[in-house]
Parts: structure tokens; C-alpha cells; sequence
């Protein structure tokens, strides 16, 4: 079982690059099973490596 | 690429004790960024190392990022040699390790761990306001980002 920790004095710094953070996509993640949220990740990875392929073979190219 | 929804259920299904934390147990706890790497903070006793060494053992792991060719052995005397392990497996990359800065070893963080339920088995993963303590413990410019998204997640549960 999960046991209390403070909770962490604000930091200038995270403060910061708190407020750039799109809470739009953190909500919809919340509505999300954890699985989902993992099948979403795969999914983004495999995104990810298309788009890398795809600079790779681009860069191939003359 | 990395499988979680493989190699979760492997190392759960070979009854090799561990906790999720990293980007993995960001992604459980709603965070939107992209990991590439499953981290495991693993139980390092005589009977867990034997039964992380056997499950693994079926998916060729190798250093990540080392050269071809180096006498690399993945056996019980190779974790006992080391503590921390950066693999690459035949189900994507997978860190082994035995203790994390501000947490320490497995031991240290059950009682900061939470009990998920994904890909059909249960699973350790550290619990939210855990894992943004031990990435505030690194130190890493990196991190900071990532700690300022999951305190948002913690601002956005309450």
C-alpha cells in the first residue's frame, strides 16, 4: 500500500514549465484504463519510427 | 519499439518480483510523453536474479547501444556483477535496476508502490507522488519537463 509523502515545496523552475504543459491531453489520458494508455504508447512509438524511417530514407535519397 | 504488452506479462508470468517506474509508470499514471524503454526496479535476491535471468534468457538480451561482438553473458553471475543494466531484448529495450537515486532497492520502494492491472496480469508501479520524488532526485535538466507534467497529474486527480 501507497504511504503519504508531502507533498514537494513548489519549485521555480517545474512552476515553470508547468505552465506550458497541455492539461487538455493529461485529461483525456485520466479517462483512459491504464492499458489503453500503454496501448496509446505503442502506438505513438510506433508512429515515431515510421517518421524516423521515413528521414532515413529521405536522407538516402539524392 | 518496446512490446509492454509482452514483456510485462513475461516477467509477471516467471514470477520475477519488480516494480514499474520511469517513463513506463509515467504512462500508467495518464502521462502523454513517449518512453522507448520499459524501466524495472528488480528484487535482487539469489531467487528473483534466477528467475529474471530465466525469463529473459529467451529474448537475447545484449547491452544497448554496445558494439557487436563484446563477451557479453546474460546469466545470474553477469546481474550479480552489476547492478543496473541497459538491454536491449528481442521484445524492445528494457532497463534493469537494482536500486534508482532517491528510492533505493526494491525493498525500499513496496511500500510506494501501487498494484496495476494491465495486459491481463497485476503488476508494482510506483505510486505517483513517489515517482515525482525520485525524478526530483536525479537531477537531470531532462526531467524537468516530465516532473512539471506529472505534478500536473497529481493537480489534475485531486
Amino acid at each position: 500500500m501507497a504511504r503519504t509523502i508531502l507533498p514537494p515545496t513548489a519549485d521555480p523552475v517545474i512552476e515553470a514549465y508547468k505552465k506550458d504543459i497541455d492539461r487538455t491531453l493529461l485529461r483525456e489520458n485520466l479517462k483512459l484504463s491504464i492499458q489503453q494508455r500503454f496501448e496509446n504508447l505503442m502506438q505513438l512509438q510506433r508512429f515515431a519510427q515510421e517518421l524516423r524511417s521515413a528521414g532515413q530514407l529521405k536522407k538516402k535519397k539524392p | 519499439m518496446t512490446d509492454f504488452d509482452k514483456l510485462i506479462p513475461l516477467l509477471v508470468m516467471g514470477e520475477v518480483h519488480f516494480i514499474l517506474v520511469g517513463g513506463a509508470a509515467a504512462t500508467a499514471h495518464g502521462s502523454a510523453r513517449l518512453t522507448q524503454d520499459l524501466d524495472i526496479v528488480y528484487q535482487r535476491d539469489r531467487e528473483n536474479v534466477a528467475r529474471l535471468t530465466r525469463v529473459l534468457a529467451s529474448l537475447n538480451p545484449y547491452l544497448r547501444g554496445a558494439p557487436l561482438g563484446l563477451p557479453f553473458v546474460w546469466s545470474e553471475e553477469t546481474i550479480w556483477a552489476g547492478l543496473n543494466f541497459t538491454l536491449t531484448t528481442s521484445l524492445g529495450s528494457l532497463d534493469l535496476l537494482g536500486e534508482i537515486t532517491g528510492g533505493g532497492s526494491y525493498e525500499d520502494l513496496l511500500t510506494d508502490a501501487v498494484t496495476l492491472t494491465l495486459f491481463g496480469v497485476e503488476c508494482l508501479c510506483l505510486s505517483l507522488p513517489k515517482l515525482i520524488q525520485v525524478k526530483r532526485a536525479a537531477g537531470r535538466p531532462r526531467d524537468l519537463e516530465a516532473i512539471a507534467e506529472l505534478q500536473a497529474l497529481l493537480e489534475e486527480r485531486k
